[in-house]
């Protein structure tokens, strides 16, 4: 018997495995399928947005406070983020993979997205870093403005034609509307490939090839005007991604190149999921995707084992230990029905959802109060084990943390990863100081 | 047409989000533009073909290996592969199937031909001039890794050694498929040695191809009666309880359920019956491990003390069956045997797809992942693979000798030798008389 299973295989998953695995803990990851690291840009957004308010969030640590009591971030404190967040960057450091803090504790970079908004992140992989439009005036309320020189540094945003989801002429005008200096610029794709209808992932392998880098290097560098900062997609290579982004750099003279996510799938999430799991294999730790959970056998508070769906009879997974990492409603955690239920899609447990499908949803889909069935979830102690009506553990070996936990909205506060790795950091913490009879 | 019942395959189709991870890890649209990726070829062409229409709206789902990663990684459950299996028999019921299509569906009949001269047929077949006719005739590749024909069926060695085959009131249903039958009885014998030592008796029934070659090719009436003779001929076993173990993963997954639910038949006791009595054979070992009932009288695989190396390799069509990796979990046991887990998608030949000259060099491209993998393992003699025809794509990409993992279980019992590919000379002199055991 393991010691500890953990269900989903997102970055909550990943990271809790990753978490536990280094304690020592036996520990196996399964999942229904490929998680929504693929989904996302990549970067690890701590908190951006607060409820009820439009204005982007400049220093998280001060904005924190300010969340519901029960949001997971209030049951961790600042100190317990900021150490997750370490162990975070080091994993991802020693993976080749490095991210960055902008420069206070809690100050948010601000990226622009495929849109030519400003995103505000907290930890970026180095290849997005010269993006932050807060290196640039004007800085909204809030960003400190972290222009090391006097020189202005504009920026062109430079696309390939033929590549779906990203307009350049799009982003740089509504980056114009905001008061940054931006150009945009085209380069043809023909460069790269005669196939039509290239993914960004396409893209991405084709640029891992060292000769395809130098001609894609030269290409760019004829493009570049002196300081200007230039943003491509986030094409650029998936295994080799570091020495093209030093290719690059080196072409064009040094001048800052970056990325802008574009839409799935997304090649800076992709490099992050690879990353961890390569971790996770050389710690032994077995990834099984295309497992659902049809089933769960208990004794009194006591999970004996789980269940999953195969092509004949169910698949027993037995552990001292369980973490639920499922996701929220878009990572499959949740799930509703035309009846208005929503359910728990692997123990059942009992959601903060409303369980009446009028009450799901607010009528402005922009509302900046979000929708309470995206706020509903799971509700934990501080101990991050889920609970039932009466405010007691449902199981005394479940552990839950990432988006499937209750009071927070992770999309719409761009709190996702920040969650994701604070709550599994803590989940691991404490499941791992429990005795192996749980509680 | 096809009834839209709960979990169907056509109902599966409305969970698709449309996510691009499916396309992120198909390994044919990562190496060629013919195949646009399984979301394109799959749940969007699916739309357009109604039912009744005649045509299928693309022919490049043509392309689509059949090798169900894309199932193995949605996160939603759309049965893709099964959408594209089936929109492939839409295309040959409108369009008619090439001989080459109808011949490589039919390697049963090709096995047992072969098989009255097993000499005869290898030079007839391995020849270069039959091999050049073969590709410019017929369109099969004049590299692809045809099997041999062996100089003794599984069957002729059951009946040349039937009075030492043990006799118990323990029994299992040994389903070995058509490779096994013609090309690679060791592996068979290898099973059988295991599963005696184990203290079964093993029934070896009259069975028929399992008809996933033909459900491959599109050719859905003929697998239908191969399907339906195959429950005829296993009813009186699996309705008396005994599990039917097959050592080819991709035969036990078309008796679970491949069958079946592309074929949309009706699941009455006996197809029933089929699909909860079928077992991989080392997901049948594993329930033995789990309960500590699986003999532990292992030996190394190497005289000289040393560790012995093996790269495994769990085919995409044994991750279908969606039980992990329990290869892993029996070999483990076996002292001073060094697993290498391959993480690889697919090896690339699908079955009969890398056969196809126009599609060789696709299976190639697509098992180069595989090949690398083995390839950084430093100098191994050997590796394992659960799948006949990904054990010969497997040499011939890696000009390493591929066994199948059960091989080695059985040198691991001393009951084979691995190097011959045969049963123990101490086993084979055994005295004639039957061996009964008492229960």
């Amino acid at each position: 018997m393991i010691d500890l299973l953990i269900i989903g295989a997102g970055l909550t998953g990943l990271f809790a495995a990753y978490r536990a695995a280094q304690a020592g803990l036996q520990v196996r990851v399964i999942a229904k399928g490929i998680g929504a690291t693929h989904w996302h840009a990549g970067t690890v957004d701590v908190l951006g947005y607060l409820p009820g308010k439009e204005a982007a969030v400049g220093n998280w640590e001060l904005a924190i406070p300010e969340l519901p009591a029960a949001h997971p971030y209030q049951l961790l404190g600042v100190e317990a983020i900021q150490t997750a967040l370490d162990a975070f960057q080091q994993l991802t450091a020693d993976a080749g993979l490095p991210y960055e803090r902008a420069g206070a504790p809690g100050q948010n970079h601000l990226l622009p997205s495929p849109l030519g908004v400003g995103r505000p992140v907290y930890l970026v992989p180095v290849g997005q870093r010269a993006g932050d439009l807060t290196l640039e005036l004007p800085a909204p309320a809030g960003f400190q403005h972290r222009r090391a020189t006097q020189v202005e540094r504009p920026l062109v945003i430079v696309g390939l034609s033929g590549i779906r989801d990203f307009y350049p002429a799009l982003i740089a005008e509504n980056l114009q509307k905001q008061g940054y200096r931006v150009r945009s610029a085209m380069l043809p794709c023909s460069l790269l490939t005669k196939w039509q209808g290239h993914s960004p992932l396409q893209l991405a392998r084709l640029l891992d090839v060292p000769a395809e880098q130098e001609r894609f290097a030269e290409a760019v560098a004829s493009i570049a005007v002196a300081d200007e900062r230039l943003g491509l997609p986030a094409v650029l290579g998936l295994h080799n991604h570091s020495r093209l982004m030093a290719r690059l750099q080196e072409a064009s003279g040094n001048r800052s190149i970056f990325e802008i996510p574009t839409l799935p799938p997304s090649v800076p999430g992709i490099r992050l999921y690879e990353a961890l799991r390569a971790r996770l294999y050389r710690l032994g730790v077995r990834i099984e995707v295309g497992m659902e959970v049809c089933g769960v056998y208990t004794e009194g508070r006591r999970i004996q084992w789980l269940e999953t769906e195969t092509s004949s009879r169910p698949l027993h997974h037995r552990a001292a230990k369980y973490l639920l990492a499922s996701g929220g409603i878009l990572g499959g955690g949740m799930r509703g029905d035309h009846s208005g239920r929503m359910t728990e899609t692997v123990f059942d447990l009992p959601l903060t959802v409303p369980q009446d499908r009028s009450q799901w949803l607010r009528p402005l889909f922009l509302d900046s109060r979000g929708h309470p069935v995206f706020q509903g979830g799971v509700a934990v102690n501080a101990r991050f084990q889920p609970l039932d009506a009466s405010a007691a553990p449902v199981y005394e070996n479940l552990w839950a943390a990432g988006a499937i936990l209750s009071h927070t909205d992770p999309i719409r506060e761009r709190s996702r990863e920040g969650v994701a790795i604070a709550t599994s950091y803590a989940a691991i913490q404490q499941l791992n100081n429990c005795s192996p009879q749980g509680v | 047409m096809y009834t839209l019942s709960l979990h169907s395959v056509g109902m599966s189709l409305d969970e698709c989000i449309k996510c691009n991870i499916c396309t992120s890890y198909c390994p044919v649209s990562e190496v060629t533009e013919r195949f646009p990726g399984p979301k394109y070829a799959g749940p969007q062409s699916e739309r357009f073909r109604e039912i009744g229409q005649p045509h299928s709206p693309d022919t490049s789902v043509d392309y689509c290996s059949g090798c169900r990663v894309c199932n193995e990684v949605c996160p939603t459950g759309v049965r893709i592969a099964e959408v594209n299996a089936r929109a492939r028999a839409q295309m040959v019921a409108a369009r008619g199937l090439s001989l080459r299509n109808r011949l490589l569906g039919r390697n049963e009949r090709i096995g047992m031909v072969g098989s009255l001269a097993p000499g005869l047929a290898n030079f007839a077949l391995h020849n270069p001039i039959s091999r050049w006719l073969a590709h410019a005739l017929l369109g099969i590749a004049k590299h692809a890794p045809l099997p041999h024909w062996h100089q003794e069926t599984l069957n002729d060695w059951l009946t040349r050694t039937h009075a030492r085959r043990l006799r118990s009131a323990h029994k299992v249903v040994y389903f070995h498929g058509c490779a096994t039958q013609y090309y690679e009885p060791f592996v068979g014998m290898a099973v059988i040695l295991v599963l005696e030592h184990l203290g079964y008796e093993v029934i070896v029934p009259v069975q028929n191809c399992c008809g996933l070659p033909l459900l491959s090719n599109g050719e859905f009436g003929a697998a239908e009666s191969y399907h339906r003779s195959n429950i005829a001929r296993l009813a009186a076993y699996v309705r008396a309880g005994y599990p039917l173990l097959g050592s080819s993963t991709s035969c036990t997954l078309t008796l679970k359920e491949e069958a079946a639910d592309l074929l949309d038949l009706d699941m009455d006791a006996d197809s029933q019956a089929l699909k909860f009595a079928t077992w991989d054979i080392f997901e049948w070992l594993r329930v033995r491990l789990d309960a500590g009932t699986l003999p532990t009288d292992f030996r190394p695989l190497r005289d000289d003390g040393q560790p012995f190396i093996l790269p495994y390799h769990a085919p995409c069509q044994f991750r279908a069956h969606r039980i992990g990796k329990p290869v892993l979990d029996v070999l483990r046991q076996i002292p001073k045997l060094i697993l290498r887990e391959s993480q690889a998608r697919c090896c690339g030949i699908a079955g009969t797809y890398g056969y196809k000259a126009e599609k060789y060099q696709i299976a190639m491209n697509v098992g180069k992942e595989l090949f690398d993998f083995v390839a950084a393992q430093g100098p191994v003699s050997l590796t394992a693979c659960d799948s006949e025809t990904c054990r010969w794509q497997l040499e011939h990409g890696t000009g390493v000798l591929s066994c199948h993992p059960i091989e080695v279980l059985a040198a691991a019992y001393g009951l084979y030798d691995l190097q011959a590919r045969r049963p123990t000379l101490s086993v084979e002199s055994e005295e004639d008389s039957p061996r009964i055991t008492a229960v």
